[in-house]
């Protein structure tokens, strides 16, 4: 096996587009059900997907200097995030390739790749930066 | 992230097969009849706002939580959570918010495993409710059939539009029209009783034959939407006969009726879709199950004296299912039916089915007198069914000028392309049996 298909990025899918229920029959409202959760099921046994949850729609900002709390909507509803993915794939591409199986899509839905900026860069940045003030701190 | 979403993954695990055929629609229509009970009549919008926001909870978490052990108690718990904020919140609720509550009360919680009797019986009597209200004679029939479907059934105006072969935009009006009516004219909400009842319920009979039609005709419409509004009207009517209102001896032939045609439905059009008269399906292909329940209620439709022309189709309908091929169809006993139902109702499509049954006792010649004396005495002659028959008919003589004149009438005279392609067929091997003739 060639070490470039054994590396791994992790990737969000952010689902956005919460009106897009409304207009959906009960009928339409099972279907989507039964296919979301067999497309998500699917992808947790072929150890793609690590997890996922919904978000409930209402909840807090907390902003600026004040602290100021503030009851959401944080956007637009058609907007704000309901739910969200976290993939391990190859790549962009099979993340993207994953995201357009959304069984939403075709009412509405509107799926955000992002990938995940890699961890391990981040904590050697985080320690090069202790050991930095370490340094500072007793010389 | 993955440690705490496999418990969920666990608990999730096969769960689709708790998701039932039909299992969103049909509690949806429970719901609103139950909510209806609640909020009154006048707020049907309100009902069916609340249960659709019921629905939508479900489909944005279950996706990743799984479905509940009991998704019908989880809806019901959502959607009674979902109006006590409404009571709460809307003053026009105020006055009877404590009486409201207390009967809220009664619904089961989630956490029970099974529905309470006292519950069942809430949502059966708030179905029958909602049924006589949407099928009050102040309403238009069409508007009868399209709140049926609409609150009792939960399709969606798009689906309604698409069985009906009408948009979406038209069923919305209607709809809205038909409960601004129910407001103006103060329909209640209620089982009627007494003298009333039997003329209501009469009403409510005709509605659910109707809905059975709007589905059985054959159509260029949606075969599976259609295939429902026979199994809803079926369903509907078996509601009514569980209860002491509606169990009457009409009503189970009604039903009887119903789910004697439903059960012919699957033979009545082959691989391509073509249709097949009777003599040429695949009787093994009727849905056995169907006709035995059918003939349950048609003994049930024999208990008292009541003779409708429920109770005639239905006898008539139940000796196609009883013969085992079509040679075998007792056509004697069907023409007698159809002389007695010719009493009830002499309507010209009556005159012309009992026509075919003359034919089949009688020769095809008795077949074509009969059709000629009904197009002496109606209106029936843009009827294209007639020329059909007429054509049949000739057909058996060898006339095949004359049949070959009729099924060109009858093809003019059809909109349905299914129905076109048939006739086209009859056409063309009417015209090779003649050539064939002639040498």
């Amino acid at each position: 096996m060639s070490t470039t298909s054994t590396v791994k990025s992790d990737y969000l899918l952010l689902f956005r587009g919460n009106v897009w229920d409304r207009g959906l029959s009960p009928a339409q409202i099972q279907k989507v059900v039964s296919d979301w959760m067999a497309w998500f099921e699917g992808l947790k046994a072929e150890g793609k997907c690590l997890g996922g949850h919904p978000l409930e729609e209402h909840g807090k900002v907390v902003s600026g200097r004040q602290r100021t709390v503030a009851d959401g909507p944080f956007a637009e509803s058609k907007e704000a995030i309901g739910g969200y993915f976290y993939l391990t794939v190859a790549d962009e591409n099979e993340a993207i390739e994953i995201a357009k199986q959304c069984p939403g899509l075709e009412y509405g839905s509107v799926v955000e790749v992002r990938p995940v900026a890699d961890v391990c860069s981040m904590r050697q940045r985080a320690e090069e930066y202790s050991t930095r003030q370490f340094a500072e701190a007793t010389a | 992230m993955s440690q705490s979403a496999e418990p969920t993954a666990a608990a999730a695990t096969g769960d689709i097969s708790r998701l039932t055929d039909h299992l969103f629609r049909h509690e949806a229509g429970k719901l609103v009849s139950v909510l209806t009970g609640i909020f009154g009549i006048n707020r049907l919008q309100l009902a069916e706002d609340v249960v659709q926001e019921s629905l939508v909870r479900a489909l944005r978490t279950w996706p990743y939580t799984g479905v509940p052990k009991n998704p019908a108690a989880w809806l019901t718990q959502t959607a009674k959570n979902l109006a006590l904020d409404v009571i709460r919140r809307e003053k026009s609720f105020h006055d009877k918010e404590p009486q409201i509550i207390a009967s809220m009360e009664q619904w089961p919680s989630e956490a029970a495993e099974s529905g309470s009797p006292m519950f069942e019986n809430e949502i059966r009597d708030g179905r029958l409710r909602l049924m006589f209200a949407c099928c009050h004679p102040v309403l238009s029939a069409e508007d009868q059939t399209a709140l049926a479907l609409r609150t009792l059934c939960a399709f969606s105006p798009a689906e309604i539009g698409k069985a009906f072969l009408t948009t979406e935009a038209a069923i919305a009006k209607r709809l809205t029209r038909a409960k601004q009516k129910i407001r103006d004219e103060h329909i209640p909400f209620e089982i009627p009783a007494g003298d009333e009842l039997s003329r209501r319920l009469d009403g409510v009979l005709q509605t659910l034959y109707l809905l059975f039609n709007e589905g059985y005709k054959a159509s260029s419409g949606d075969h599976l939407i259609r295939e429902e509004l026979c199994l809803e009207a079926i369903r509907l009517a078996s509601l009514l006969t569980e209860h002491p209102a509606g169990d009457q001896p009409r009503t189970h032939a009604l039903t009887a009726l119903m789910l004697f045609n439903a059960a012919r439905l699957p033979g009545r059009i082959d691989q391509e879709g073509n249709i097949l008269r009777l003599r040429e399906q695949d009787r093994s292909t009727w849905n056995q199950a169907m006709i035995a329940l059918g003939m349950q209620h048609l003994s049930l439709s024999a208990s008292g004296n009541d003779l409708t022309p429920y109770h005639l189709q239905a006898a008539i309908a139940a000796c196609h299912c009883a013969a085992i091929d079509y040679q075998a169809t007792n056509w004697q006993k069907i023409l007698s039916l159809y002389d007695q139902l010719l009493e009830l109702d002499g309507s010209p499509i009556i005159a012309l089915n009992r026509a075919v049954a003359v034919a089949n006792v009688h020769g095809a010649q008795a077949g074509i007198d009969a059709v000629q004396s009904i197009q002496r005495r109606t209106q029936l002659n843009s009827y294209y069914l007639l020329y059909a028959v007429l054509g049949e008919l000739e057909t058996q003589l060898n006339h095949f000028q004359a049949a070959i004149a009729n099924f060109r009438k009858a093809l003019e005279l059809t909109e349905l392309t299914s129905e076109q392609s048939f006739l086209s067929k009859r056409l063309e091997e009417t015209e090779q049996s003649s050539l064939k003739n002639v040498a």
